[in-house]
């Protein structure tokens, strides 16, 4: 008996047992929806936030400090201090390996325009802030040197704020006030900003920027910067950025404690790594309900050989060998697990589909994760239905004929 | 060649526990080509058991059996199960049709496993459907058939693929009477056109139809008579 007539019949067998056959591929069904979805989901969040990280900007390296636990009588905090204005222009200087270093500050306060009023996080940085960010002024201009040397009272809107509190009318020139606690800033609108949307740290089309001077001394008072952000003078010399800038802030402190210097490359490994085991957890839960698919064949396998029994022992009457057996209910389990592995497919990229288009999530379905699906469903298919094939291939013809 | 089956002192012995049971105590016949032979003997007379050796669905514990010259006794599993696909067309009591099969696909079963190709398969089948006169039967599926006619769809799969002989086991256990008689009447029509035939049977009335009776009693051949004097 050839492998194409073995194929029909068990094709035939499963038809002939419509609801059974479905009932027992469900599991297969549900685990190969499951891994295609959830792995489809994973893929497009992975490359979303890798694209986050992108957008930061080029050849980036993140200066902050950590936040660390005082102990004993030392005070926490040496670290935050360290973090100012001068640093940044320290750094800059010394550091040959890094082009730009701007420093930054952030704070939260209510902006005020005429009647609307609006949330906003406000920027405090120098004139270098949109080329290490690769994010730049729309229509006006972003801050200049001046700015920062006189700490003029002027911001640059985010996209979406100036959207919001102006609409299409053209903001530059206006007077708005930005209120922190119970003090009031007038601020005058030079520029807006392009759309950045979404990056890794927040909405950069929802925030205001200021003179990093101003911001520090009139509106947070503060001595410190959150961050300084330096732009490597190339991909390769970034890591070589990293380490000098490490030594330098070592020097200072005296510890490798306090402080975390960044590169982008870094962030994306991270970011990847992450989003790769997270994905892998997922895949093995799909994985899984996949093993529990294979069980519920191998049951259903099972409990056919011994229905079947008489049907064995005729077959073997009829002059079929122990391989022709073997070969008919490894077959019928293939085909239940194959069929069940494509139906859990489709279903699979149906919900991703799904999930992209009402959960507005990015979904990426890639063809090795579904061959992966494919082939394990197959494979579980194939274990299942080994015992049972072997079961039906040895059964005694005498007494399988016998049966009732 | 004329001798189809030559059996000598075939013996079987099952172990029942500790109890050994003689099944076939030493039993010696030789069928010739063209017989009609009924094996009749109560139950327990070692009937059933010379059906599954001669059937090569067992083998005998000692003794030697040839089909067609053919040494049974040194057959491995494969060999033995070539031998039953090609030498022997099985008739059972209970049918034992594909109920999900339609008659035709029933009837080329057996040349499934003699790897013969779709075309001639279908070919030989209809042609046998035709000759247990169930042509027009031919897509109908065992429920939709009458018990005659199943079992005409069972004696057309048991001679599609030219055995050396058939072997009936009851075959009209489950008939009645005129179903019986008519199908009776197809294997001694089969038998005239040059078919060997096996019937196994307790029925006297059944084994009255053959040529020859061989009688069985506690593993032994007690009678083994030609209704026509030529017994073996």
């Amino acid at each position: 008996m050839n492998i194409l007539e073995t194929m029909r019949s068990a094709l035939w067998s499963l038809q002939s047992n419509k609801l059974r056959s479905f009932l027992s591929m469900l599991g297969i069904i549900i685990g190969v929806a499951a891994v295609v979805g959830i792995v489809s989901v994973g893929l497009g969040a992975q490359s979303s936030v890798l694209d986050m990280v992108s957008a930061l900007g080029s050849n980036l390296i993140m200066i902050s400090p950590a936040s660390t636990v005082a102990r004993g009588g030392s005070v926490s905090g040496d670290a935050v201090d360290l973090f100012t204005v001068d640093l940044a222009n320290h750094m800059q200087e010394t550091v040959h390996n890094m082009s730009l270093v701007v420093p930054q500050v952030q704070g939260s306060g209510l902006l005020i325009y005429e009647g609307a009023n609006l949330r906003a996080t406000l920027v405090g940085t120098t004139p270098s802030y949109p080329e290490v960010t690769n994010y730049h002024v729309q229509t006006g201009r972003f801050l200049h040197e001046l700015d920062v040397e006189n700490a003029t009272p002027v911001v640059i809107l985010g996209s979406r704020i100036a959207e919001n509190l102006f609409g299409q009318a053209n903001p530059i020139g206006r007077e708005l006030t930005y209120v922190v606690g119970d003090r009031r800033h007038s601020l005058t609108i030079i520029g807006v900003m392009e759309s950045k949307g979404q990056v890794l740290m927040g909405n950069y089309d929802s925030q205001v920027y200021v003179p990093i001077s101003y911001a520090m001394e009139r509106i947070l008072r503060t001595q410190t910067v959150s961050t300084l952000m330096a732009q490597a003078i190339s991909a390769e010399a970034a890591s070589t950025a990293v380490g000098d800038a490490e030594f330098l802030l070592y020097s200072r402190l005296g510890t490798t404690d306090g402080f975390n210097v960044t590169s982008q490359d870094e962030m994306l490994e991270t970011m990847g790594d992450v989003a790769f085991t997270l994905q892998l957890m997922l895949a093995a839960i799909g994985g899984i309900s996949l093993v529990v698919g294979g069980i519920g064949v191998m049951n259903i396998m099972l409990v056919s050989v011994s229905e079947r029994t008489r049907e064995i022992g005729t077959r073997k009457a009829l002059g079929a060998k122990r391989r022709d057996l073997l070969m008919q209910f490894i077959v019928e389990s293939l085909a239940l697990s194959t069929s069940g592995g494509a139906i859990g497919m489709i279903l699979g990229v149906l919900i991703a589909k799904a999930v992209s288009d009402f959960g507005g999530w990015a979904t990426s379905i890639e063809g090795p994760a579904l061959a992966i699906a494919f082939t394990f469903s197959a494979l579980v298919g194939l274990v299942a239905g080994v015992y049972p094939a072997m079961q039906a291939a040895k059964l005694d013809p005498v007494l399988a004929l016998s049966h009732e | 060649m004329n001798v189809m089956i030559e059996a000598t002192k075939l013996t079987k012995v099952y172990q029942m526990g500790d109890e050994q049971v003689h099944a076939l105590r030493g039993v010696s016949f030789a069928v010739q080509k063209k017989d009609f032979i009924a094996i009749m003997g109560p139950s327990g007379s070692g009937k059933s058991t010379m059906l599954h050796i001669i059937g090569c669905l067992d083998r005998p514990t000692a003794g030697e059996l040839f089909i067609e010259g053919l040494n049974v006794q040194e057959a491995g599993g494969n060999k033995l199960a070539e031998i039953r696909n090609q030498k022997i067309g099985f008739v059972f009591q209970n049918f034992n049709l594909m109920a999900k099969a339609t008659a035709v696909e029933n009837v080329e079963l057996p040349l499934i496993y003699a790897g013969i190709r779709k075309r001639e398969r279908r070919q030989r089948a209809l042609a046998a459907l035709e000759r247990v006169g169930l042509s027009d039967r031919i897509k109908h599926r065992p429920p939709e058939l009458s018990g005659g006619q199943r079992q005409r769809v069972a004696i057309a799969r048991a001679m599609v693929t030219e055995p050396a002989f058939i072997l009936a086991d009851e075959p009209t256990g489950a008939l009645d009477t005129t179903t019986s008689g008519q199908i009776l009447d197809l294997f001694a029509e089969l038998n005239d056109e040059g078919n060997t035939v096996i019937l196994i049977t307790h029925d006297p009335t059944v084994a009255q139809r053959t040529h020859r009776i061989i009688e069985l009693l506690d593993g032994r051949i007690t009678r083994d008579s030609s209704r026509n004097g030529v017994g073996a």
